[in-house]
């Protein structure tokens, strides 16, 4: 076996070795400038430089020989694992949700461009566009009492009459310096036009709500970067930056400015999660039943298996034949098997309905639906409980049982006395294992009964047998309602949940000290 | 009475069983006689099919609207992609953590079992977001195509192979690459020509194990892939039996079957090993 190898030493493994890190030189050199050359990605520079310039440095330098066989490894595991599971801390720091998605410099022009109020004490204005000096401006014949005004987005001044030429309808069509564009040209344009606006008095301009009209606007909302406030001129009410991302009103903190924006609060989240009464409640309903949805799924399968295996394990005919109907489960797809439960609980045409002749609309009634989810867990889980007891018994030495036979124990205490204790000891951590994988189990909730039933109508978020996991998804990604900052903070207490699980079964097992 | 009682407990044994054939297999026929059954639902008035028809298979391959090929390819590709990627990196990481002895080491191994609990779809509105940004400078990565929940994937099953193939590599005799150290090979020769070979059958199974978990992925694809031709077979299917197209189970059961066949005979051909390498972890614990 040795003589193969040795053509790929020396010189030739070196070629082989500088010109595939050059191709993968080339490609991240090539994706770093063109994720340079687009804003707001400067993540994904900083990401492509840092890979680029820890492979060089590992395949190249000669101290690194462990670093050489991790890295791939290591950069996808750090690229799409750690780096998302901190974005996800950092995210469930902010008030993240529809209506505070965008930062809060976009935020600013918007609330002001809402806070525009039609005056309607003031006069419109039959309108004439065109250009002065190349650049936008109006005349405006009012049509209350016919002065005209010339208008540039610095400043309008009132034209003396004679100093513009009128039509037969005393609308003011041109006049020295003012270039007046065609109709075509305007219509062309409408959509910069309607956002012309063309100063008037203190807080209020004129703005063209057509290409021949315009009317004067009010900022009823005016904004003092001092304080950091808005204003309402009309009634007064100042509004002022809440910490939550939004602007509220100081007398009445409920009433608040649209949009908000993406506002850092490292708690919100959080205290949301047990104070607010609207977040707390599904809460806690929603995590009670994880846990019990997930320790029964799995005393109900490892039972089952158990049984299966102790059966199996004796000399029974049919054997073989028995097993290899009883793992099918396991092997089918499980997302397939899901969906067609799904179907055959239905009510009106479902198997099982048909099977006994009723019409029970089993996904409407929050019991009914959790005993089919339990039941359809036990069908997709049994046989994996069945494969490892049955590995367990096959495990433990004979000599064990023969011992207690001799000693005078009967079948029932060898089985309750010896081998279930061993066998539980033995299957710990897989049973762990399997909790922790059923407490996330988000697949059999979301495509067996999407986590209904819920009752909309009275305002529930959660349905009653939606779990952490699911309750997450549509918090983050629910048709009404997107409140990603939540759902991280979900997703984090989760992570503690489940990580601790893991740590505290990895001790007890001693893993970690054999490592 | 003795006697008896065996016979009862005998019969009980046998009754337990075929309640729970029954039980399996009842969805499996259901399945198949819908795949049949022109009238698109899971059972009309009798389990037992009046009618039998081709009719749904031959939407799955006639319709335009339902690329049920371009499914499979697409999910084959992640699945093929994704078992060969990272059981091979994942290779080269455990045997850095099963053969080297370097600084760090331990911490690392702790630090990857904690991060192999984590399913990775607990951080998915940051991966959503994230690749949503990836998207506007590499679409070919980005939200929406196949290489990006490629990409997500292979950082998921990073963790587990990594554990799981460092606990096989322990078991391969350290002689063997000492011997070969001896004549001279550098590390990565040891990885690559004698090491590799030796641990072709566990890979297998891992490989295997991997297969079939993307295949049967549905969060990450369903939220990734909106577009009709970059579906996966979970998520396009789905879709028949979704609010969208109402329930049309016929060819839902039809393009399920086809689907599951090939993977149900892959696992009871290789179910020794792969039971193997289910309690493996049990019994060594």
């Amino acid at each position: 076996m040795m003589y193969r190898l040795a053509g790929f030493t020396g010189l030739k493994a070196q070629i082989f070795k500088i010109s595939f890190m050059a191709i993968i030189d080339a490609l991240l050199i090539w994706m770093f400038f063109a994720s340079m050359a687009k804003e707001d990605s400067s993540t994904l520079s900083a990401v492509i430089a840092a890979i680029f310039f820890f492979t060089n440095l590992i395949y190249f330098a000669k101290f690194t020989l462990p670093l050489k066989f991790l890295l791939p490894g290591l950069i996808l595991l750090i690229t799409f694992v750690v780096v998302p599971v901190a974005y996800t801390i950092q995210m469930s720091g902010y008030v993240f949700k529809t209506g505070n998605e965008i930062s809060k410099a976009d935020a600013l022009p918007q609330i002001e461009a809402n806070g525009l109020t039609l005056d309607d004490t003031a006069p419109t204005f039959d309108l004439v566009l065109g250009k002065v000096d190349g650049k936008w401006a109006a005349l405006l014949t009012s049509q209350v009492d016919q002065s005209v005004l010339l208008a540039t987005e610095e400043k309008s001044v009132v034209l003396p009459a004679g100093s513009y030429r009128a039509d037969d309808l005393g609308i003011a069509r041109s006049t020295d310096g003012f270039d007046p564009v065609t109709e075509d040209f305007a219509a062309n344009n409408e959509e910069s036009i309607i956002n012309l606006r063309f100063p008037y008095k203190d807080n209020s301009f004129i703005s063209p709500q057509g290409i021949d009209i315009a009317a004067v606007l009010t900022q009823s909302l005016v904004y003092d970067k001092e304080r950091d406030a808005f204003t309402d001129t009309a009634s007064g009410i100042t509004y002022i930056d809440n910490g939550r991302g939004n602007y509220a009103a100081e007398s009445d903190p409920s009433m608040t400015l649209t949009p908000g924006w993406r506002a850092w609060n490292a708690f919100e989240n959080y205290t949301k999660l047990l104070s607010d009464p609207n977040v707390r409640g599904p809460f806690i309903g929603v995590f009670i039943w994880t846990v019990s949805f997930a320790l029964i799924s799995v005393l109900m399968m490892f039972a089952v298996g158990l049984l299966l295996a102790v059966i199996l394990n004796q000399k029974i005919a049919l054997r073989r034949f028995y097993r290899s109907i009883l793992i099918l489960p396991y092997a089918i797809p499980s997302f397939m098997s899901i969906l067609i439960w799904a179907g055959m609980f239905n009510r009106q045409f479902g198997a099982i309905n048909a099977l006994f002749g009723t019409e029970i609309d089993f996904f409407n009634s929050p019991t009914l639906a959790k005993m089919v989810i339990l039941i359809v867990n036990l069908w997709l889980g049994f046989p994996y409980f069945y494969l490892i007891s049955s590995g367990a018994l096959q495990s433990i030495p004979s000599e064990l049982e023969e011992a207690a036979a001799i000693d005078g124990a009967n079948n029932r205490q060898i089985m309750s006395k010896i081998k279930l204790p061993l066998i539980l000891q033995i299957l710990s951590p897989l049973l762990i294992a399997s909790f922790a994988f059923n407490f996330n189990n988000f697949n059999i909730i979301y495509l067996l009964t999407g986590g209904g039933p819920t009752n909309v109508l009275q305002g529930e978020t959660a349905g009653a047998t939606d779990i952490l996991i699911t309750y997450t998804y549509k918090t983050a990604f629910g048709s009404q309602e997107q409140n990603l900052g939540l759902a991280s903070a979900i997703s984090m207490v989760i992570f503690l949940i489940v990580g601790s699980i893991s740590l505290w079964s990895l001790r007890r097992s001693k893993v970690l000290e054999t490592m | 009475m003795a006697t008896n009682s065996l016979k009862s407990k005998k019969i009980g044994s046998h009754l337990f069983i075929w309640v729970l054939i029954l039980f399996t297999l009842f969805p499996i026929y259901v399945v198949i006689t819908s795949s049949f059954n022109p009238t698109g639902s899971l059972a009309t008035s009798s389990l037992i099919p009046q009618i039998w028809s081709l009719d749904n298979y031959k939407v799955l391959f006639n319709n335009p609207a339902v690329p049920y090929l371009t499914w499979v390819e697409n999910s084959i590709f992640l699945a093929v992609a994704n078992a060969a990627i990272s059981v091979f990196v994942g290779t080269a990481s455990a045997f850095a953590f099963s053969r080297m002895r370097f600084k760090g080491r331990k911490l690392g191994l702790q630090a990857l079992l904690l991060v192999q609990v984590f399913p990775s779809f607990l951080a998915l509105a940051a991966i959503y977001v994230m690749m949503e940004r990836v998207y506007t400078v590499f679409p070919a990565i980005g939200l929406g195509s196949l290489g990006g929940l490629l990409l997500i994937y292979l950082g998921g099953s990073m963790g587990v192979n990594a554990w799981l193939l460092k606990g096989y590599i322990d078991t391969i005799p350290m002689e063997l690459d000492e011997a070969a150290r001896i004549d001279g090979a550098s590390s990565f020769q040891v990885f690559w020509i004698i090491f590799f070979p030796l641990a072709a059958p566990v890979l297998a199974v891992t490989a295997l194990l991997s297969f079939i978990g993307t295949f049967n992925e549905f969060v990450l694809a369903s939220l990734f892939l909106q577009d009709v031709h970059s579906r996966t077979v979970a998520v396009g299917l789905q879709q028949f039996v979704g609010q969208q197209f109402g329930q049309n189970w016929g060819p839902f059961a039809a393009g399920s079957l086809l689907a599951a066949i090939p993977l149900v005979i892959l696992f009871l051909s290789l179910q020794r090993f792969i039971i193997g390498g289910l309690t493996q972890g049990a019994t060594k614990g």
